[in-house]
């Protein structure tokens, strides 16, 4: 059977006003009718063109120079605009990936939905209504027929990307292109998204085309994956053996860059050294051999077709074939490191008292609404007594979705915020009660590492005074001794002295990150927050900066509260985790214990939610996850805030607030009515207890 | 949304009340004795006649009495007495406002409806020729002070073509304006292609500002036409920021409808302004000042509630 | 709140890759040491490139010069006094000896024109940036302390905005007679309005800049917040501003003259020239009026072709490259 699409041999290019970018060079690839294809990349690798070549949704300045693109036999690439109107959205459909700003904020999703079959089936107004509560319910909406009046700014996120995908499939596409359509969302929200699109696929026998930089996301949904580096196709097979058996070098390293994978390679990350190329010059022969670490002098010569079995095909000379996966092996693995960070956490522990304490540690921020004043009408409840303990030393990691808490948390330590309540310890000192004007004091002990270090420097600073102003705060030191203190911080976090020369614009991201670490530890603070430090980066760059965060707290003695919604890399960076859902602190102790073993429900629904990079493992979560939406933090569900998204809930769940009590010897503590499993013998789990202290 | 026009209303009042107290302080800035300015410096011959109007307007109490007594007034409607001209400061602004709803309504609505269009265009035909003309022209037009242009116009087309009057229709009703209509077209031209040169080029940056969110690629995706796209989508979104922008503006047309008038001859409030300063009535420059404020906060007003009418952000916060 | 992955976009990468390590990659360092090709170059010099290449803003700067130029050595070349009434030459069309014509009182109206501009410009541009000082520290100080400070400066703003400015210029100048710095005076004071209104926006929004925060966790103070990181940023937009404000201020200064409420005679602007042009119109004595008024409009464009290229400058300067 002939396949639905096929790309064949598409070149594409975009002119700027200085130079060319060859975004896509010969790329084909096929999707057969009610399959899943999963294009995986990172950026610049051209996924994102593809999809928008085959839609002809190129920016300004993009053309197809080569190739075809062919839907269901027929030839739509050389198709005028004009023509191109009736395939889209109705024979493909779209979806992309920030619905917030994808959608028209001043018409009604109704109308939106509408327009797709007012244009498409010539439908009048109430069929064409009709049609989209049909398609509304269908994507998940509850009450359809209230809610299609509703603008986009007053539905939740994971509400619009659901009235994006209804759009698109209005008019009942044959397929239907999903560019990253999940990033945005939270990891829960993410997992129930994702359902849909292969719920809807099978229902409707459509094919889907999942472009994503997650290969989690790819290994739990597609059927066949492709893997693209600076515009080619690298890699091109079904997903269980894109897994299994990877036989590009790319492939490889980006399955060793990954988190997940790390406690294979013995706690460290293998990290793609360098950068992607520039496609306004790209290099000849290979695009991947400056990167590889397996290139030979004949892949820098010429470039390798696209080969292989018929279906396993790779672009590589010296392919490598990867150790396939044991599971049993991996089981045995999974309990040894459960192990040995529970031994790691109680060393610590023991190691006499905790650096930091955090004790009912309470943030809310008033909301405000007023004619000509601003009177306080209601509170955001962010962070609602949590008390945790930080051992010197360790890592703690915080995780979870949005509103939990965790960033507010980050800035507490740091200072950028004052707590309504609650203490926070550091050193014998309680940092709460410093007044601003004692600010300076508090900053040699914890410094903040922001996500985007771009935004967090001034632009018209250039390094060396950026690295030079918190000693000038801190008055350390005159000119020279400065200056030492930023060369050494330099080499620490791999940047050349010369770089106190230039400006934050000129670096690429995994370098201010860098540069923002350096900035972070030239006080020595005794604790760093980072707060979601690598979630803007690469996997591959992301790797790099992992990397170096650990050696840097090997080397300078460390402490880290690391704090990101990316549970796979809190765990592999962490210690200790703590879990939080809307201001409240549900589950904390050893990371693997809390990972492998959860105990409170939100934390096994999060885990379950997370796309891991193994096919069959993701099999096995399907239907689990977190249902529903997070509530308003404004108005808490009463009692345990869970309970309106637990499966496990019961009366008693609305009434009392679970405290946080222990379920093992090292510290694991959860605070359920329900837990997933029992406390350990011997650990009196009663009472409440404040982590940090064994029971 | 109720909500939200009530709030206007609270801003509104509380931005009156202030400009209230601003001409009241400018009322008291005026060296010298009120009752000399206002009645001529003869006056100064005449204490009694001083005391008679210094008590009868109050200038003989304490400011803060002053000031409640005169906003008092104000409230009533009652805007003092022209002294000059022998009228009820709101008699004389009774029979001059209507001229001026006439020129600046006018204006206003005919810049809008020229300005939009040439807007989107600009912005659709971004850096081509029509683009640039439409630059030009406006850039021009915004340059050249009003009074400039309006004699432009008179040169050409009353003196050299006659093809319209040189002066505006002096009546003092209506009926004699619109029965004389021809009078007012270059009065009106006038206005209104300064208004257009400013509105054209917010209209272009604003659309040019849609054309590159996200919502207009899904459209396409959809397979919506440009057309659709422009007109269904692109163009409510653009005129959201419009709409404020356009009550921010009120103060300039009203300034550039002072200059009009005086080049046209025209009996709005801003000609007898201008005439009045010259006299030093005071009385009547502050009643014209008061009213021209309230029309511009009215206006700001109302083009808020029609953003609001625009932005659902807006009426339905959440 | 939602946590995207956000892309760099390589398609203007540097376009070079580290040394290449071909050790099995565990153990090698981080190769990062490749430094972006070229010299460092600041926002400032990036803006500059930026407005260089805008032929329009360049245009207007060499006006500007040029105008300066004319009216203020014009008349150290051309005949310098213009005072004196010669009523025997009144009124003539350009010709020998007066290339635009003399005007109603037999002055040379080139050199007239080179006079009046001086005062028209001084006024102008002097009254801008009084109007832009003011308008910065009104703005500053309800941008930085917020709460009820702010509401209630910029409750005045609004209400001050609500008068036209011409009228209540107007008043002010029939109060005080209108020398050259009352007329300064007077147009800044109706003027400083909007400024203020943008420099609060700008000092509330860098405010709550990350840079701020990070330079606060590293035990800054609020001085070295606006004195090091707010105000130098900020500069940007109020130089855009100021430009626009000259061209405001200058048709202002210029509606004054022709309202007879300018500087008063034997002293004379662009403004009061054309009014005592307008007499003549219908006569068709068109060199007493357009002249004066070609100047207006050249100048006027002048600032606004500078104000806008700088805007445009200013813009690069705040993407990412």
């Amino acid at each position: 059977m002939a396949p639905l699409l096929e790309i064949e041999d598409l070149h594409t290019e975009i002119r700027l006003r200085s130079a060319t970018v060859h975004a896509l060079e010969g790329v084909s690839l096929t999707v057969e009718a009610g399959e899943c294809l999963g294009i995986v990349g990172e950026s610049g690798s051209g996924k994102t063109m593809t999809a928008l070549s085959v839609m002809q949704l190129l920016p300004p300045g993009g053309h197809i120079t080569g190739g075809r693109v062919l839907l269901d036999g027929q030839v739509i690439s050389a198709l005028d605009d004009e023509a191109m109107r009736h395939v889209r959205g109705n024979e493909i459909g779209m979806i992309f990936q920030d619905p917030m700003t994808s959608l028209n904020p001043t018409m009604t999703i109704g109308d939106q939905i509408a327009e797709t079959v007012r244009l498409h089936r010539g439908a009048d107004r109430q069929v064409a209504a009709d049609r989209a509560v049909e398609v509304l319910g269908l994507v998940g909406m509850p009450r359809p027929a209230e809610r299609i009046r509703a603008y986009p700014h007053q539905l939740s996120g994971g509400m619009r990307q659901r009235v994006m995908i209804a759009m698109a499939l209005a008019a009942e596409p044959k397929l239907l292109i999903a560019d990253e359509p999940t990033t945005a969302l939270d990891v829960t929200i993410q997992k129930q998204i994702l359902e849909l699109i292969d719920d809807l696929r099978k229902r409707l026998g459509m094919a889907v085309i999942l472009v994503t930089h997650d290969l989690g996301v790819i290994a739990g949904r597609a059927d066949r994956a492709v893997v693209m580096y600076a515009g080619r196709v690298m890699e091109d097979t079904s997903t269980l053996r894109l897994f299994g058996n990877p036989r590009h070098p790319y492939t490889e390293a980006l399955f060793a860059a990954l988190p997940e994978k790390a406690a294979d390679v013995s706690g460290r990350l293998y990290n793609i050294p360098g950068q992607p190329p520039d496609l306004t010059r790209p290099p000849a022969g290979c695009k991947f051999a400056p990167r590889c670490r397996y290139a030979q002098d004949s892949c820098r010569a010429a470039e390798p077709p696209l080969e292989g079995g018929w279906d396993h095909r790779y672009r590589c000379f010296f392919p490598v074939g990867a150790a396939s996966d044991d599971a049993g092996a991996a089981a045995v693995a999974a309990a040894e490191r459960v192990e040995a960070s529970r031994q790691r956490a109680a060393r610590a522990a023991a190691d006499g008292g905790p650096l930091v304490a955090v004790q009912h540690l309470v943030k809310n921020f008033p909301v405000t609404a007023g004619a000509v004043l601003q009177r306080k009408i209601g509170e955001v409840s962010a962070v609602a007594d949590v008390s945790f303990a930080i051992a010197p030393g360790q890592t703690f990691g915080m995780v979870g979705e949005s509103g939990c808490g965790k960033t507010t948390i980050g800035r507490l330590i740091a200072g950028l915020e004052k707590p309504t309540a609650g203490s926070i310890v550091l050193d014998g000192e309680n940092l709460a009660r410093l007044s601003t004007r004692e600010r300076r004091r508090r900053a040699p002990k914890v410094q903040l590492m922001f996500q985007d270090s771009y935004a967090s420097m001034d632009p018209r600073m250039r390094v060396g005074p950026i690295l030079r102003e918190p000693l000038a705060i801190q008055r350390i030191g005159g000119r020279s001794e400065q200056q030492a203190r930023i060369d050494a911080m330099l080499d620490e976090v791999g940047l050349p002295r010369a770089a106190v020369e230039r400006y934050p614009h000129e670096f690429s991201g995994g370098q201010r990150q860098r540069l923002g670490l350096a900035r972070a530890l030239i006080l020595q603070p005794k604790l760093l927050v980072a707060d979601e430090p690598v979630s803007a980066l690469d996997v591959s760059i992301q790797a790099q900066i992992l990397n170096l965060m650990q050696d840097l707290q090997r080397d300078l003695g460390l402490t880290y509260l690391f704090i990101s919604h990316d549970l796979s890399v809190v765990r592999y960076m962490s210690d200790v985790i703590g879990v939080m859902y809307l201001g409240k602190l549900v589950e904390v102790g050893p990371a693997d214990d809390v990972y492998y073993r959860p105990v409170h429900p939100y934390t096994k629904g999060l885990v379950d939610a997370i796309p891991v990079a193994d096919p069959r493992a993701e099999q096995a979560t399907r239907q689990k996850g977190v249902a529903g939406e997070l509530p308003s933090n404004i108005h808490p569900p009463s009692g345990c805030r869970f309970r309106t998204r637990c499966p496990l809930a019961e009366d008693i769940c609305a009434e009392q607030e679970p405290p946080l009590r222990p379920f093992t010897a090292a510290g694991h503590l959860a605070a359920c009515h329900f837990p997933l499993r029992a406390p350990e013998p011997g650990v009196a789990s009663d009472a409440a207890v404040a982590p940090g202290q064994t029971a | 949304m109720a909500l939200f026009i009530v709030r206007r209303l609270l801003q509104a009042i509380v931005v009156l009340l202030l400009v209230t107290m601003i001409t009241f302080a400018l009322l008291r800035a005026i060296p010298g004795n009120v009752a000399a300015a206002v009645m001529g410096p003869n006056v100064y011959r005449d204490p009694a006649a001083i005391k008679l109007f210094d008590q009868t307007y109050g200038f003989d109490k304490p400011w803060y009495s002053q000031y409640l007594l005169w906003l008092g007034h104000i409230a009533q409607g009652n805007l003092g007495y022209s002294w000059n001209l022998n009228q009820s400061v709101s008699s004389l602004l009774g029979q001059r406002i209507p001229k001026d709803l006439v020129l600046v309504g006018f204006a206003i609505i005919l810049a809008v409806l020229i300005a939009v269009p040439i807007g989107m265009l600009q912005a659709v035909r971004r850096n081509k020729a029509v683009d640039h003309f439409f630059n030009g022209f406006s850039t021009v037009f915004y340059a050249m002070p009003s009074f400039l242009l309006g004699l432009l116009l008179i040169l050409v087309f009353a003196i050299k073509f006659p093809v319209f009057p040189a002066e505006a229709p002096q009546g003092e009703t209506l009926g004699v304006i619109f029965s004389n209509f021809n009078a007012m077209i270059l009065p009106i031209a006038t206005l209104t292609l300064i208004t257009v040169a400013l509105f054209s080029r917010y209209m272009r940056s604003s659309v040019l500002d849609n054309l590159t969110e996200d919502y207009v690629r899904t459209a396409k995706a959809k397979g919506a036409s440009e057309r659709r796209i422009l007109f269904r989508h692109v163009l409510r979104n653009s005129l959201i920021p419009i709409a404020t922008l356009l009550g921010l503006s009120l103060p300039g047309v009203f300034s550039g409808a002072l200059i009009t008038e005086s080049v046209f001859n025209y009996p709005g409030m801003g000609l007898l302004f201008f005439q009045q300063a010259q006299k030093q009535d005071y009385p009547t420059l502050l009643g014209v000042v008061i009213v021209v404020a309230l029309a511009t906060v009215v206006g700001s007003l109302l083009a808020d509630i029609a953003y609001a009418v625009l932005d659902p952000r807006v009426r339905y916060t959440s | 709140m939602s946590m995207p992955v956000m892309p760099p976009d390589p398609s203007l990468g540097l376009g070079l890759s580290a040394g290449l390590t071909s050790v099995p990659a565990a153990e090698a360092p981080p190769a990062e040491a490749a430094l972006p090709p070229g010299k460092p170059r600041s926002a400032f010099v990036r803006g500059l490139e930026v407005f260089v290449e805008n032929k329009l803003a360049v245009t207007g700067v060499a006006i500007i010069v040029a105008m300066l130029l004319f009216c203020f050595v014009g008349p150290l070349l051309y005949y310098g006094d213009t005072t004196v009434v010669d009523f025997a030459h009144e009124t003539l069309p350009p010709g020998a000896g007066h290339p635009l014509g003399t005007d109603q009182n037999g002055q040379d109206v080139l050199a007239r024109l080179m006079t009046s501009g001086q005062i028209s410009l001084e006024v102008g541009i002097a009254a801008a940036l009084l109007a832009t000082v003011i308008g910065m520290l009104w703005g500053a100080v309800a941008g930085y302390f917020g709460g009820v400070l702010d509401a209630v400066m910029m409750r005045i703003v609004d209400a001050a905005l609500s008068i036209p400015v011409l009228f209540l210029a107007l008043v002010i100048v029939t109060i005080v007679t209108p020398t050259e710095p009352v007329l300064i005076g007077v147009i800044a004071v109706t003027s400083w309005l909007t400024t203020s209104r943008l420099v609060r926006g700008e000092a509330l929004s860098l405010r709550t800049r990350e840079y701020v925060q990070a330079m606060k966790v590293m035990g800054g103070g609020s001085a070295r917040a606006v004195l090091r990181h707010i105000a130098p940023n900020a500069i940007g937009t109020i130089m855009v501003n100021v430009s626009f404000q000259v061209a405001d201020a200058i048709a202002l200064v210029v509606a004054l003259g022709y309202l007879g409420l300018g500087i008063r005679p034997p002293q004379e602007d662009w403004g009061a020239m054309l009014s005592s042009g307008v007499q003549y119109v219908a006569d068709g004595y068109w060199w007493l009026i357009i002249p004066a008024g070609a100047c207006i409009v050249i100048v006027i464009t002048a600032f606004i072709w500078i104000g806008e290229g700088l805007r445009d400058a200013v813009e690069v300067r705040l993407q990412r490259r």
